[in-house]
């Protein structure tokens, strides 16, 4: 029986239950991972704080967790989450807006390309510190401040990935689309920007976490409410434990806006799957 | 009625980073096609088709020559079958119809899937490009072509990409819909079979982007690929082939 090649059923489910144990089993590996990664960092934290530095130079894990815990349930926590998330989005959604529309210059005028390049060279070589500083010179000790710095500083990023995007579009549905008559905004609405929004949303997320950085970072200089301006009090009272906390609040909130509401969002976006997918058997 | 009038139409792509010569695709095409007949433009992969078709369809200027496409001395509208779908990805079947119509009402809407039960494709209009075979995709391409209710029909190898027994029903389907509407088309492709079995006339294109034959096909409809007098046409189109290479090789032994 040299020859036999025949596929039984049952050497198919053999097969299909062999792979789903393998893919169930590289994802379980996976997961054990992060948690080995999570526990070693815990455990070089105890090691730093007990033996290192000491408790009162760096508190021990367990201790910030608690004060995170009463600071989440204490008094004013929404007002203050909200004061910076409030600053974020603006600032996140002026970034964005002013990215679309510069990220479309970009891609299509090699002058504008030109002259926004050299402006983001220089722009970006900047310390966003001084920036910081420059907000509160400006306009005070305001929310302001936070707002337009983290625009601004996101802005440069968050453009040239939608630029990137937009040169990705599949030059033969442009053709197509000029063929058939389609006007130059009937191209922009049904071909460029639908093909860009995978860029365009992974410009928000860069712009998201941009802003929070640095809104977070302008707060501790120019704001009397939010994250960062607790984070400066925590700091100035001598408070490690305070400070910690709040910084552990605001790496947890950054994790589950990246993980969890980007993610869903690109999932969901024009069914993301199909998208990719059709897309790469075009260009076959 | 349509009339398509190519004269000294030549085509040369500059020089280009990743081919560093320039290139002639098209050196000096005339001719003249009217009315609803049905056009076939044969030539070998290289020749200048899709040159040419682009250069009809408006997409693409010419280095030199003319092409008036008209339609009662008003520039005609196209409809343009491409190699590959083209289809937006992110649109269902549907909405890829739509997308090319200028007016969107509900008779546009019934337009559109009259055009997809044309092609059989009625059952899937709500589906997205990814969910249907290659086959399907490309029907979804000739349907949308009709639909703008074009004056002339452009269409590149359109079966190319497909299995010899999809192409084979492809073709079926593009009889059936192009008896109905009788459209002056203008179909390139490298298949002799195929240009016999669809075309009223064949133009022969050889590499340089030359027209060097014109050649009737004067059968009735609807054709099968495998009738006997479709067969002696084919056979008598690549005779004339085979003399064109060997002029063509003993010019350039000559040189
Ligand atoms: N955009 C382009 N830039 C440079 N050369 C091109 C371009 N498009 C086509 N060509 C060249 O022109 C010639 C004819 O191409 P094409 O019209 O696609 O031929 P066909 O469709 O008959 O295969 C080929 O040699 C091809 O490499
Ligand atoms: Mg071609």
């Amino acid at each position: 029986m040299a020859y036999d090649t025949s596929v039984t059923p049952d050497a198919v489910a053999d097969l299909s239950a062999r792979e789903m144990r393998r893919s169930v089993m590289s994802r379980w590996g996976l997961r054990a991972g992060v948690v080995i990664g999570w526990l070693a960092f815990i455990g070089v934290w105890y090691v730093f704080s007990g033996a290192v530095l000491g408790t009162q130079q760096l508190p021990p894990p367990h201790t910030v967790a608690a004060e995170a815990w009463q600071v989440v349930t204490g008094d004013g926590f929404g007002a203050t989450l909200w004061a910076s998330l409030l600053r974020v989005i603006v600032g996140c959604t002026l970034a964005l807006s002013a990215s679309i529309v510069l990220g479309m210059v970009i891609a299509y005028s090699a002058w504008w390309r030109g002259l926004l390049g050299v402006l983001t060279r220089f722009f970006v070589s900047i310390p966003t510190v001084a920036l910081a500083i420059l907000a509160l010179i400006l306009f005070g000790v305001s929310g302001l401040g936070p707002m337009l710095t983290a625009a601004l500083v996101a802005t440069p990023y968050v453009m040239s990935s939608v630029a990137q995007g937009l040169t990705g579009v599949d030059r033969r549905l442009i053709v197509m689309s000029e063929s058939f008559g389609r006007t130059r905004s009937q191209i922009i609405t049904g071909v460029l920007l639908p093909s860009s929004v995978l860029a365009v949303i992974g410009g928000a997320r860069q712009a998201f976490a941009l802003a929070w950085r640095i809104t977070l970072l302008t707060e501790v200089f120019a704001s009397s409410d939010g994250v960062g301006f607790q984070i400066r009090r925590s700091f100035e009272s001598y408070d490690v434990r305070g400070l910690l906390a709040w910084t552990a609040l605001f790496i947890g909130l950054m994790f589950i806006f990246e993980n969890f509401v980007f993610r869903q969002l690109e999932r969901r976006a024009f069914g993301g799957a199909h998208v990719s997918q059709a897309t790469a058997e075009s260009t076959q | 009625m349509a009339t398509i009038l190519i004269e000294n139409l030549t085509k040369v792509y500059p020089p280009t980073p990743t081919y560093p010569q320039q290139v002639q695709a098209l050196g000096g095409v005339s001719m003249s096609v009217t009315g609803n007949v049905f056009v076939a433009v044969l030539g070998p992969s290289g020749s200048g088709k899709t040159t040419l078709l682009n250069i009809v369809a408006g997409v693409e200027e010419p280095t030199a020559g003319a092409v008036r496409v008209v339609q009662d001395g008003v520039p005609a509208q196209v409809g343009y079958v491409f190699q590959e779908p083209r289809l937006l990805p992110w649109r269902s079947v549907l909405d890829n119809m739509l997308y090319v119509q200028n007016r969107k009402s509900d008779r546009s809407k019934r337009e559109a899937e009259f055009y997809l039960s044309m092609v059989g494709l009625s059952d899937v209009a709500h589906l997205y490009p990814a969910q249907l075979s290659a086959g399907m995709q490309q029907r979804v391409g000739i349907a949308r072509a009709f639909l703008v209710n074009p004056d002339v029909l452009l269409m590149d190898e359109p079966f190319s990409h497909m299995d010899a027994l999809t192409g084979r029903s492809l073709r079926d389907y593009l009889q059936r819909i192009w008896a109905h509407t009788r459209k002056t088309a203008l179909f390139v492709t490298h298949d002799v079979g195929e240009a016999v079995e669809l075309a009223d006339r064949i133009l022969m294109l050889r590499p340089g982007g030359v027209v060097f034959d014109d050649i009737p096909v004067n059968l009735q409809r609807p054709r099968r690929p495998d009738d006997a007098a479709v067969r002696a046409v084919e056979t008598e189109v690549l005779r004339r082939f085979d003399s064109m290479e060997a002029a063509v090789r003993f010019g350039d032994q000559r040189n």
